[in-house]
């Protein structure tokens, strides 16, 4: 005979014994990493809301446990990305990027101030947070906004989604530019080289969307100035004739 | 006659419909709200079809298609929760073996869309309507295609996104056999898998008229059972010249699986691959010597498109 509480099924010892080991929750996190999740604002102490591929924090491997905070570098490996947030402030960070979230200088005004030194990142700031960017071809202030850019040694690419932003060419301060947008009304190339008072030039939309930046303005409990997303989805949905 | 007066009916609503929006598009309605142009979009498409028929057994004929389509659009906005979507649109279909099936068509697309704020999971609510004239390289199909309304966009989680849609077709063919009307209603998933992946699945369901074209004199048992059973809709169909095709307007159940990858690329482009797969059933009584199981037929289309926005 057995004593109580032992148990006679075998398929319900194992369902026990997999639901201690935390096999449902195991298995409910890579739903999640496979079908995704509806983003909302991450709780206190939690900085990243989705990884995947190789990212590191200050050269460690990031899990979602991993906290942010100004000081750290975040780097992407070409396979990985990193959507995150620290204070007020929200980031996706695509692959074979790395990003500096610099302390700013007490005096300085600044709130946020961070260093794009490769790579391609969106980002959204908080109303009232004077921001600087700093990216290989530009120095970028900005106030309550979300912007785009992209930047290698040669150029920055550079899309103020909506707010304001000062842009500048670090290599000629005659090369400068204020946006007021409402909806990626102007994207800009800053270049390194070309002649004084020329090196930003117009862009075009590219590489962002409506819904990433819903998705990042969520995690810190704000939703962006538009309502409608920008269609970005280009399958040819046919009627079956 | 009272089906064309009916059919001429909702014709002219779904006309008066889209043409209510188009003061929208004058130069002074631009003035009144603040117009944006969508991106055009064009799309070329490679698409194999092993039933263009819609017919069962033999009677089933494969091609492959050629197509074309392009669009552009403005946009108006009208509060700051909803706004008018108006497109124009031009394209043609050539068919490799049945020529007779190629046609070209232009039309055009009104939608009053809702969205209740900017928040990652709201619901978009759209009503439409849409109107297209085409041209066949046969005289029987020339005509009018309308379709309207509603679907529902909803972004699931970050990665899953569900479109759903109820909408009534309508043709007004220069035969009336090709003047046929159908109810359908369309669930659609995209998954995305990292910023430039999707695939999507889509199950559609429609119940109403559609138009099959058998041989005559192949099996001369089963043409006296789709003359007894659809008659009296019926004419030879000048889009078939191999032989003697007799094209038979009747009531079906549709059911439609779509399985399709589609890969993004910068700058608006993206290259799109879809499976989809359409099984029909009568839903009519079959007069004897027909039973049901000779109108049922399944169709399988695989498409390669590229599609361009700028």
């Amino acid at each position: 005979m057995r004593s109580f509480g032992e148990l006679d099924d075998p398929r319900r010892r194992i369902l026990i014994q997999a639901l201690a080991a935390g096999f449902f929750s195991g298995a409910g996190t890579a739903a999640a990493q496979i079908f995704g999740r509806a983003p909302g604002q991450l709780p206190a102490g939690q900085s990243i809301y989705r990884v995947s591929g190789t990212v590191s924090v200050n050269a460690k491997p990031a899990t979602l446990q991993t906290r942010i905070t100004p000081g750290d570098t975040v780097e992407t490996a070409p396979n990985g990305e990193v959507i995150f947030a620290v204070a007020e402030e929200a980031f996706l960070l695509r692959g074979g990027s790395r990003m500096v979230i610099e302390q700013p200088p007490a005096r300085s005004g600044l709130v946020t101030a961070l260093r794009l030194v490769t790579g391609k990142v969106l980002s959204v700031f908080g109303k009232g947070r004077p921001t600087r960017i700093v990216t290989a071809t530009s120095t970028i202030g900005i106030r309550g906004t979300g912007v785009y850019a992209e930047t290698d040694p040669e150029q920055t690419y550079f899309c103020t989604c909506y707010g304001v932003a000062d842009v500048a060419a670090n290599t000629d301060p005659t090369s400068k530019d204020t946006v007021i947008a409402t909806h990626h009304d102007k994207p800009l190339y800053i270049l390194a080289k070309g002649k004084e008072g020329g090196r930003i030039r117009r862009a075009p939309f590219i590489n962002h969307t409506d819904q990433e930046l819903m998705l990042i303005e969520s995690l810190v409990g704000r939703t962006p100035p538009f309502v409608f997303p920008l269609e970005n989805y280009n399958a040819p949905r046919r009627d079956y004739p | 006659m009272r089906r064309g007066a009916t059919i001429r009916r909702m014709r002219r609503s779904v006309l008066a419909a889209a043409v209510a929006l188009v003061p929208l598009a004058t130069p002074g309605g631009a003035r009144a709200v603040d117009l944006e142009f969508t991106p055009a979009r064009v799309e070329a498409s490679l698409t194999g079809d092993d039933n263009v028929t819609r017919a069962g057994g033999s009677d089933a004929l494969r091609d492959t298609v050629l197509g074309v389509r392009a669009s552009k659009g403005m946009l108006f906005p009208l509060s700051s929760r909803t706004r008018a979507l108006v497109q124009g649109f031009v394209g043609g279909e050539k068919f490799h073996k049945y020529d007779g099936l190629s046609h070209n068509f232009f039309g055009a697309q009104a939608d009053y869309q809702f969205r209740s704020s900017g928040e990652f999971g709201a619901a978009t609510y759209s009503a439409f309507v849409r109107t297209q004239a085409e041209y066949f390289q046969s005289t029987l199909r020339d005509g009018y295609r309308h379709a309207f309304g509603l679907t529902v966009l909803k972004p699931l989680t970050d990665r899953v996104t569900f479109l759903g849609a109820l909408q009534q077709n309508i043709i007004d063919g220069k035969s009336s056999v090709f003047d046929t009307q159908n109810t359908a209603l369309r669930a659609n998933l995209d998954w995305s898998v990292g910023t430039w992946n999707t695939f999507y699945l889509g199950a559609e369901y429609r119940k109403g008229e559609f138009v099959s074209t058998n041989c005559r004199t192949c099996d001369p048992n089963k043409t006296l059972g789709l003359v007894n059973t659809a008659t009296p809709n019926i004419i030879q169909d000048d889009a078939f010249t191999d032989t003697v095709r007799d094209a038979y307007r009747l009531k079906a159940n549709i059911v439609v699986a779509t399985l399709g990858y589609n890969r993004g690329f910068g700058g608006g482009q993206s290259l799109d691959l879809s499976w989809r797969r359409a099984m029909s059933s009568l839903a009519q009584s079959a007069v004897a010597p027909a039973s049901k199981s000779d109108f049922a037929y399944t169709v399988n289309q695989y498409s390669l498109a590229y599609l361009v926005r700028f």
